[in-house]
Order: structure tokens, then sequence, then C-alpha cells
């Protein structure tokens, strides 16, 4: 067995250790300080000055102002950007083991090979190396703000997606036939409501956003949050015959009816759609340049992960960011160092080396990019050139405080007797243990009883506490 | 006029399949941006639709905390309303005063035992056959339709479903179908889905809307389109698929916390092999098929009861004899039932019991179900349901009298607020609670403003008829129309107010405007 692979940022470097007591926080995030003026007065206030005339056509982006004023429109702890990667992600391929024998006679079709080959993985480690197609992600692994941790994963044997991905999205064990039903919220929005933010007054209508049709489950039971496809889409579309007087008539009348709404839940997310509207319209985000040359791919997650930078760099109050990539359903067809799963794998990369890039390096200080996938794949390939549902995958954080340049794995190898009884990678880590670390550290919510109940986690280390 | 045309019907615009696919590619562009996920798959892939996954039933883990969701007050409501909001796809111009002067019992005992589709307006007869035309011709086998594009299968079973909730007079039976349709759900993009769903459509749930319970259940057990979706078509003897004999039990008739084994789930798993779709050259392929060599004759035991070896194809009917008759599958019936009409509200825990008793006693005869429960004070009094985006759409068409062919340009807005018919890709159907849908209210802003100003293609509405047929001011008639509001009513008054407002203020199509603000307001989202 393969021991951890530990990080000297302060982790905890024995998986068998007790686990830690929650993170003291370096400061009490619950008082307010002059860097956490309420939001409100920021978005009704300042910003409003700032960004006025940012819609006009020719005017300088108010971005750069903006950019200027660190500070009170930053969450307490970093911007959380959740990436799910939909249909059960093939972790052996995205960080081959391939120092495990094992790999290779398991795959001869679809296996990377060693390093040493033409189109081999990406040596990490001397054991695992990246896939190919994850090359433009290996600088951030060089230095440091990219990790891995494999061989985690969640209780869930149903290698149903659907069970699999509502358990991981509430924060769930998800052994347990039932327990994923119902009501439970998600883990992300029990971080809302948990965390000292909360209390702090980010009254954003941007606090939580997710890209996306429906509202994830990972959001589910929040307020607050906001799910849209495109920012630029996000628009109220009036007749062509309404000329400008009238259509901000026609706002003023929907806000009217909207305040008068009292509390309940439609006239709440009324208010925060029509705060949001307010927000992007002076945000403007379809004229927004990324910087440093970043180059996002003209694809979803690239549209994506490009107007989430916009977000962060506005300082609207963005705390969550959640985006889904994929298919990664790969039965059939997967393909190796090139085909279905390496065209997922470069629009992916090369859409999280843009953002990386476009933020540069001080806001990465201040964002941890989460990607996860609800399970992997079975670790022979199966006849089709594909791979059936398995158990536990590989996930990346990238982030300026992200312990990287490691890979996090108590890895329990690929020969027949270390597999479960179905042929799968092992779950060795329970992902809660990544998503509490993230919490507490880096999103700076200690209340880790209030997002995963009942659950005490184990931290990797894979993160700097925050300071 | 006709009588039986809608209020201010004009000739309705034909639509031709050129049309429908130009308008179409533009839904299907729009819904994808919204939709995907990735690029990777089209609007085909069940799991970009997964994260919308709500579950089956709960049962309550306090310690993961309810996510909790404010109702606007109940105030007073007239009954009438309530049953049109309810019972109905909203009301429609003359509907409350019809519903009041004939009484609600009147009006629930004529919704309970609607005449055949014959009895239906000529308008919505042509429609539907304009409409559907394609999927109706019975000397074609289901699967023989995949000449047709899977979209148009799908817009043609929207158009259909949309017409009917629209037009229909039986408006019970419609929101019923509905109901039932979310019930035993189908996801028409899973393999041939969409061609099957048509025969599914008119054996199972048109066939028993207001009948019993337990006559749904068998006829979904052999309806191809379930068969398919779940993969029962592909259960054997020795390698028996679980799907179907799971969802059978957790949504379709026990529910999660019924009292079902995973031993149960696996021995109807057993009883049903060899239940599966007709795919045999020269056979009626795309129908149901009992194929005995596929079947495990083996003895069973299921939920306690012994099923002797030999029995063949009648496992499975004792199967579904024994789970329709079921005391879980009562109460779970009942309690999906109560917050389909009562929410979910404390007044919907109390009444699961008293129709679970009903159930019992009449062998889940539907009508006997409703009755009670709509003409009770709770269903008068409750506090509000939220429409989801299906009500929203069709009471809006309703109140304002509209005149539509329910075609791709209506279909994007209902696509955009998050509900495509038949798309929902996970058993358990669209979700009925409130959080799920408050995130549609900009696509349902945006409809209004379209819908009110000539913006969807194939809909019209005659505005100025009908605030002169309703013979007040304008905002007066606005708000009574949409909103159902007498004069003085507390939640119309500020709405009243701002209409009136806006009315005086404003220049350019302020009727449309005004109508437009009624749609969007808070109070009409709720039901």
């Amino acid at each position: 067995m393969k021991p951890w692979w530990t990080c000297n940022g302060g982790g905890n470097s024995n998986a068998n250790e007790p686990p830690p007591a929650a993170p003291t926080p370096t400061t009490d995030h619950r008082q307010p300080t002059t860097n956490a003026l309420p939001r409100r007065v920021l978005l009704g206030g300042t910003l409003a000055a700032l960004v006025a005339g940012a819609g006009e056509r020719g005017a300088p982006s108010a971005l750069a102002d903006v950019a200027l004023r660190p500070g009170p429109a930053e969450p307490n702890g970093d911007v959380l950007v959740s990436v799910f990667l939909r249909g059960g992600a093939d972790g052996l391929n995205i960080v081959a083991p391939f120092g495990d024998d094992a790999y290779h006679r398991a795959r001869p079709t679809l296996g990377l090979g060693t390093p040493k080959g033409k189109t081999g993985p990406l040596d990490l480690d001397g054991f695992f190396g990246l896939h190919p197609a994850l090359a433009p992600l290996l600088p951030f692994y060089k230095d440091g703000t990219l990790a891995v941790v494999h061989a985690c994963g969640s209780g869930d044997e149903s290698r149903s997606h659907f069970e699999a991905m509502a358990t991981m999205e509430r924060g769930q064990r998800g052994d347990q036939k039932g327990q994923t039903a119902g009501n439970a919220s998600g883990w992300i929005a029990r971080h809302l409501a948990s965390s000292p933010a909360e209390g702090g007054g980010n009254g954003s209508p941007l606090r939580a956003v997710a890209f996306a049709a429906i509202q994830p489950d990972s959001l589910r039971g929040a307020t607050q949050t906001t799910t849209l496809n495109s920012l630029a889409d996000f628009r109220l579309r009036l007749p062509p015959s309404v000329q400008a007087p009238g259509a901000a008539d026609l706002r003023n009348a929907l806000a009217t009816l909207y305040q008068s709404g009292g509390n309940d839940a439609v006239a709440h997310a009324g208010r925060e759609t029509l705060a949001v509207l307010d927000t992007l319209r002076r945000l403007d985000p379809a004229r927004y340049k990324p910087a440093n040359g970043a180059a996002y791919p003209a694809s979803d997650i690239g549209n994506g992960l490009r107007q989430v930078a916009c977000l962060v760099k506005g300082g609207v109050g963005l705390e969550v960011a959640c985006l889904d990539h994929g298919v990664w359903d790969t039965h059939i067809a997967q393909g190796g160092a090139t085909g279905w799963q390496a065209n997922l794998l470069a629009d992916l990369s090369g859409a999280l080396a843009a953002f990386a890039r476009d933020l540069g390096h001080e806001r990465l200080q201040r964002v941890t990019v989460l990607v996860i996938t609800e399970f992997g794949r079975r670790v022979e390939e199966n006849s089709g050139l594909g791979t059936d549902h398995g158990r536990a995958s590989a996930l990346f954080l990238l982030g300026g405080n992200i312990c990287g340049g490691r890979v996090f794995a108590r890895w329990p190898g690929l020969e027949k007797q270390q597999l479960d009884p179905t042929g799968d990678l092992r779950v060795t880590t329970d992902y809660r243990d990544v998503l509490a670390e993230v919490v507490a550290r880096r999103l700076r919510n200690d209340r880790l009883s209030a997002v995963f109940p009942g659950y005490t986690p184990r931290f990797l280390g894979v993160t700097r506490p925050a300071g | 006029m006709n009588a039986d045309e809608p209020v201010n019907a004009q000739t309705p615009p034909s639509l031709s399949r050129r049309d429908c696919l130009g308008a179409l590619g533009t839904a299907a562009a729009v819904a994808g941006g919204a939709l995907a996920l990735s690029g990777a798959a089209g609007c085909a892939d069940a799991t970009r639709l997964a994260k919308r996954y709500c579950g089956p039933e709960p049962p309550q883990n306090a310690a993961l905390g309810h996510a909790s969701v404010a109702l606007p007050p109940a105030g007073p409501t007239d009954p009438a309303v309530r049953l049109l909001n309810r019972a109905a796809f909203g009301p429609a111009p003359g509907d409350v005063v019809r519903v009041s002067a004939m009484g609600t019992a009147a009006y629930v005992d004529e919704q309970l035992a609607p005449p055949t589709s014959d009895a239906e307006p000529a308008f919505l007869q042509r429609r539907l056959r304009t409409a559907v035309g394609d999927l109706q011709d019975p000397s074609i086998s289901a699967l023989d339709f995949r000449d047709i594009p899977e979209r148009d299968v799908l817009r043609q079973l929207s158009q259909a479903a949309l017409l009917r909730a629209v037009y229909s007079r039986a408006q019970l039976r419609e929101r019923m179908a509905d109901f039932w349709t979310n019930h035993f759900n189908v996801y028409a993009r899973k393999k041939m889905g969409a061609y099957l769903l048509a025969a599914d459509e008119k054996s199972v749930v048109r066939a028993h809307t207001l009948g019993k319970f337990g006559d749904l259940v068998r006829a979904s057990a052999r309806s191809p389109a379930m068969l398919g979706y779940l993969d029962q078509e592909a259960s054997r003897k020795g390698v028996p698929n679980e799907n179907y004999a799971r969802e059978l039990l957790e949504l379709h008739t026990l529910g999660v916390d019924g009292g079902y084994t995973q031993k149960d789930v696996q021995e109807i798993a057993r009883c049903l092999t060899g239940w599966t779709i007709e795919d045999r050259f020269l056979h009626r392929r795309g129908t149901f098929r009992f194929d005995p060599d596929r079947h495990d004759d083996g003895p069973k035991l299921v939920l306690g009861h012994a099923i002797a070896p030999g029995g063949g194809e009648r496992d499975g009917d004792a199967v579904l004899d024994i789970i329709t008759r079921h005391p879980s599958t009562a109460r779970h019936i009942a309690r999906k039932l109560c917050r389909f009409f009562l929410g979910d509200t404390d007044e919907a825990n109390r009444w699961t019991p008293k129709l679970a008793a009903v159930y019992a006693k009449t062998n889940g005869h539907i009508p006997s179900l409703l009755r009670p429960l709509l003409l009770s004070d709770d269903f008068v009094h409750g506090p509000p349901i939220l429409k989801c985006p299906l009500d929203f759409v069709a009471s809006a068409l309703r109140a304002l009298g509209a005149d539509t062919d329910a075609g791709p340009a209506l279909q994007t807005h209902l696509c955009a607020m998050g509900q495509p018919l038949h798309e929902w890709p996970l058993p358990d159907g669209y979700p009925d609670a409130t959080h799920a849908w408050t995130g549609s209210l900009l696509a349902r802003w945006n409809f209004a403003f379209a819908l009110t100003s000539g913006g969807v293609k194939g809909t019209g509405v005659d505005l100025p008829a009908l605030v002169q047929a309703a013979n007040g001011d304008h905002a007066d008639a606005l708000v009574a129309l949409i909103l159902a509001r007498r004069p003085g009513d507390e939640a119309g008054r500020s709405l009243h107010q701002s209409v009136a407002g806006h009315l005086a203020r404003a220049t350019g199509n302020v009727l449309a405007e005004a109508a437009a603000l009624c749609l969007a307001s808070p109070q009409f989202q709720w039901r």
C-alpha cells in the first residue's frame, strides 16, 4: 500500500491520526471589520458609482476600477468554484497510476502507458501521471497551485449516476437507502447558510451562481442563489416596441410589484432576480476582456469560467460558482491519449488554465477551484473499448492556497485482490474530507457540523489555513 | 364566431412542418445553450439534467435540515377561484361566474365524470388532429414512426398536452393527466421513448385518468414506453434487471418507506422477467410482449405472498394485485394527491390518512379520492401553491383567452422556464416543490411580455376585446381577468394600484404592458 503523499503546508500528515479540531479562525469573522462592509451598502452605493456608465459603449471597463479596490465586496474566504464532471469521469486515465503494473494489464487498449511513451502520461511523482490532454495544467501542478486527490469518492455503491450525484451534491455518505432523498439540502447550501458571511450581510444577488438550467442539488435549500445559463442571456426581454424610458418604467413597475409582495418565496426570488439584472446591466459581461493573455476555449466550460472570472473581478460579492462539465459516461469508445475522454480533458484543462491565468497570481490566492465527479470507472476496460461505472476517482483542487504539486492518495492498488468485489478502485478517501477542509480552511466556515452533519472529517492538508 | 372558439380566436396560423423545424431549431439552440452542460452531447443526455434530481419521497432527515420555503399568507379565497386554479388550469374568461352560479359541488361532480373526448370543442378536436396527426395512424406500429425526427414527435406530444390543458372542458381530467404523466414518468429522450410515448399516453394515462389506480399501474406495467425506459425489456431469467421492479415499488406504488426489502425488489424482478417489447420481424413491433423463454418460472416470495412456480405471465399480474392492494400504496398515493392539491402543508399531512382510508375502501377509485379533497375547507382556505411552468403558461393563456397553436414558439418558453414536457430524465417526474421553480421567474416575466405583445409566434391575444367584454376600467378588468380578484380583495389591491399607475403614466402599448405586469406579478405565480 502506497503511503500518503503529504503536504508540508501544515496538513495532517498521518491519515491514522485522530481528526484535528476545527481550525481556529485567525480572526473572528463574525465581527464586522472595516474589510467587511455590508455588501448591500456597497452594491447600492459604491459599486453603483464605480461602474456607472460601464454599459455605455466606448466607456472604459468599470471592472478595472473595481479591481483596484480590494476588500469590501470580497467574501470572507475564498470564492469557491465547483466544477462537477457529470457522468462518472474515469480517474484512472485522468491521473494514471502508471507505476501500478496492474493498470497496464487492465487497460491494454485504453491505457496511457508510461511517461516514456510518446503519448504517455505526464509524470507527476514517478507513480502517477497526468493524461497528456491535461498538459495545460502541468505548470500549475509544478508551481504548487494544483493538487490531486486520488482513490477518492463517496460511500454510494449504487453505481447509479443519479444516486451518486445526489449523494455528493448533498454532502452525504451515500450508503443508506433513502438518505439521498427528499428534502435534504445541498452541502454548498448548508455552507452558505452557516457561513459567517451570512451574518456579515452579504446580500449580493450574485452570492452563489450556478451556470445551469436548474439549480444544482449542491445549492438546494439555499436562498440567494442564482441559476443562469449565461450572464448575457440573463436579461429582461421587453417587446421591441418598448423604448428606453418605457423600459425603465416597466422595470420599476416590476420592482414595485415585488417589493410590496411580502416575504414569501416568490417575492424574495423576484427581488433577487431584479437585483441580479441590475448588477449585470452595470457589469456588461459581454464586453469582458480576460487578462494576461488568457484564452478560454469557446466551449461551455470555457465560457462558464470566463464569466466566473468576470464576476470575481467585478467584486460583486460572489462566494460560490457551480458549473458542470461533460458527459463523461464513457461506456464505449472512450479513447486513450486521444478520443472522447481526451477531448473533454483538453477542454477542461484549457478552461481551467485560462481561468487561473486570467485571475492572476494575486486573485488566485482568494479562489479555490474544486473539480469532482460522482464516481470513477471500472479498472478493466470493456469489450466496447470503454469503461463501466466504478467507484473511486480522482479530484482536483486549484488555487493560490492549495498545497499543490502533490498527489494525495492512499493507494489501494489495482491487483484483483485489491479491488472491490465488482473490480473497481476502492474508495480510500471520503470526498467529504476534502470538501470539509476546503470549507473550514479556504471558505473560513468552521461550522462543519452544520455543513456535514454527523461526519467528522479528517483533513488531508491539501489546503493552507486561511491567514 | 362559433361558440366553441376561444374568446378571441382568429384563424389559427397553420404551422407547416418546415416552420416547425425552423422555429424548433431556434428553440433547440436556445434550449441547448440553456441546458447543455457540455458540447459533448446534445439535449438528449440524461446526466445533463440529472442535477435537477430531487429524489423519491423523503424519510425526514432532521439532521440534514429541511429546505424550508416561505409561503404567502392564504388570504380570503373565493371557493370557485381556488377550484379553478387547482382542479383546472386556472380560470378562463367567464369561468368564475359559471362555477359560482352552478356551485362548487356541481362543478366538481361535472369534472369528475367528464364526457368522452367527443364533447370537446370542435376547434380543439381539429387542432389536436392537426397537431398529432402523425402519431395517430393506428395502422402504423410505434417503432415505425422513426421516419419522423424525434424532436417532431416530442413537439407533437407537447402540443397535444398544452392544447388540452388550455382548451379542454374536462379540466380536472387534464390536471390529473399531468399528475399521472409525472407519476409514471417516462423520459422521452431515452432509447425509443418519444416514439412509444404516444401509445403510452393513450393506453395508460388517458385510459384511466379518472378510473382506478390499479388499472393505471397494470396498464403502465405493460406499456412499452415504461418497459423500455426502466430497462424491463432487457430483463431475463438468471439476470433479472431490477430497475423497473424497484421504481414500481419506490415511486409507483408502495413508496420508499413502504416497508419492502431489497429481496422483494429482486423477487418482483424475477416475476416480471419476460415482460418485454415486441421487436420480432413480421410482428407488431413496439407493442407489449410476454416472452416465456425469458421468464423465470421458479417459485417466488413477494411481500410475504408465495407465488407458485409455473405461473408464467400471471406472475407479474399477481405482483401487481399484491402491490396495488397494499396499505402502503394507499398511503403513498393519498400523500401524493394531497400534496398535489393542498401543497406541501400540514393540511396535506392531515388529509393523507383520510384519503388512504378511502383508497382502501374503494379499491383506489380516483374520483372517490378526489371528491372529498376538492370540496374540503382545507382545499379552499389552505396556503397557495407555486405554479410550475406548465401551470403558469396554461393559466396565462386561459386568463387572456389566448388563441394558441401550442407550437414550437410557445414550447420554447416552457423550455426556458425549465419544464420541457416529457423531458424530465428521472423516473420521479417533475418536482412539485416550491423551491424547484422559484428560479424560473425571469423566464416567466419574459413570457408575459412576449405573450401580451404578440411576440409568441402562433399565439395571439386580443386585449382590447377582453377588457371591453369585461366592461370596466382597464386596470379593474385586467386584475379581475388575470387574478380573478374581486374589487376590494386585499391581495389584488396592491396589484391594482401598480397596474392603474402604469396605465395612467406610460405611453405606448399600455394595455399589453399592464396585462404583462399582471401575469408577471408575484400574485399570479401562485394557485
